[in-house]
């Protein structure tokens, strides 16, 4: 098997989508959640 | 000490979302007033038939307020009192309730309206009513065996249809 060997770069640029990725599907879902509530009294 | 661009991007990402649900939480809380009952007006709960305002469940129309309705509601297992709300559309309305037990719940489905009334005290809620149309009212809380057919209605009418009875 040949070694893929990640570089910190590579490392830090998984994280970076990961971080974002996941943050902005929480935030989407998050604001669907919360339309829920406006224009009602 | 260095920091990675990538992880200034993700801390400042991180940071700044924390800092932005945080004060929604904040501005819901304080300014709109989405929170739990503040406990501050307290009831003996065996007396509440005997105490005012519910010694006199129902819509009053107020004047010299800052709203121009009160409703009073007692709520016990398994009703409300009372058990039918009628309010004019546009109406600016004080929700005034307790309960003479358990713990009840006072949800409008269909509305931002959730209260939970808990015995010994009082909850509070301002809205204005700007919908037309029949909520139910409904216990979000179990209560106990009748907690299923707990409801009411709330009906938000047109004014001039009002007049016109």
């Amino acid at each position: 098997m040949a070694n893929h060997k990640k570089t910190t770069e590579d490392n830090l640029k998984g994280t970076l989508y990961a971080t974002f990725g996941i943050g902005i599907i929480i935030i989407i879902v998050w604001a669907i959640c919360f339309n829920l509530f406006i224009d009602r009294f | 000490m260095h920091i990675h661009k990538y992880e200034k991007w993700w801390l400042t990402f991180g940071a700044a979302t924390l800092i932005a649900f945080l004060t929604i939480i904040g501005i819901s809380a304080f300014h709109a007033g989405a929170h739990p009952n503040n406990s501050k007006w307290t009831i003996d709960y065996e007396k509440v038939d005997q105490t005012a305002p519910f010694d006199n469940p129902g819509v009053h129309k107020v004047e010299g307020k800052d709203w121009d309705y009160e409703v009073v509601l007692v709520a016990s297992a398994f009703s409300y009192n009372p058990m039918e709300i009628e309010l004019p559309v546009g109406s600016k309305v004080r929700f005034i309730a307790t309960t003479k037990d358990v713990i009840h719940g006072f949800e409008v489905a269909g509305t931002n309206i959730n209260m939970m009334l808990e015995p010994g005290y009082v909850s509070e809620l301002i809205t204005t009513v700007d919908k037309v149309g029949e909520f139910t009212i409904v216990c979000n809380e179990y209560c106990g065996m009748g907690h299923a057919m707990m409801y009411s209605t709330l009906k938000v009418v047109d004014s001039d249809d009002n007049s016109s009875h």
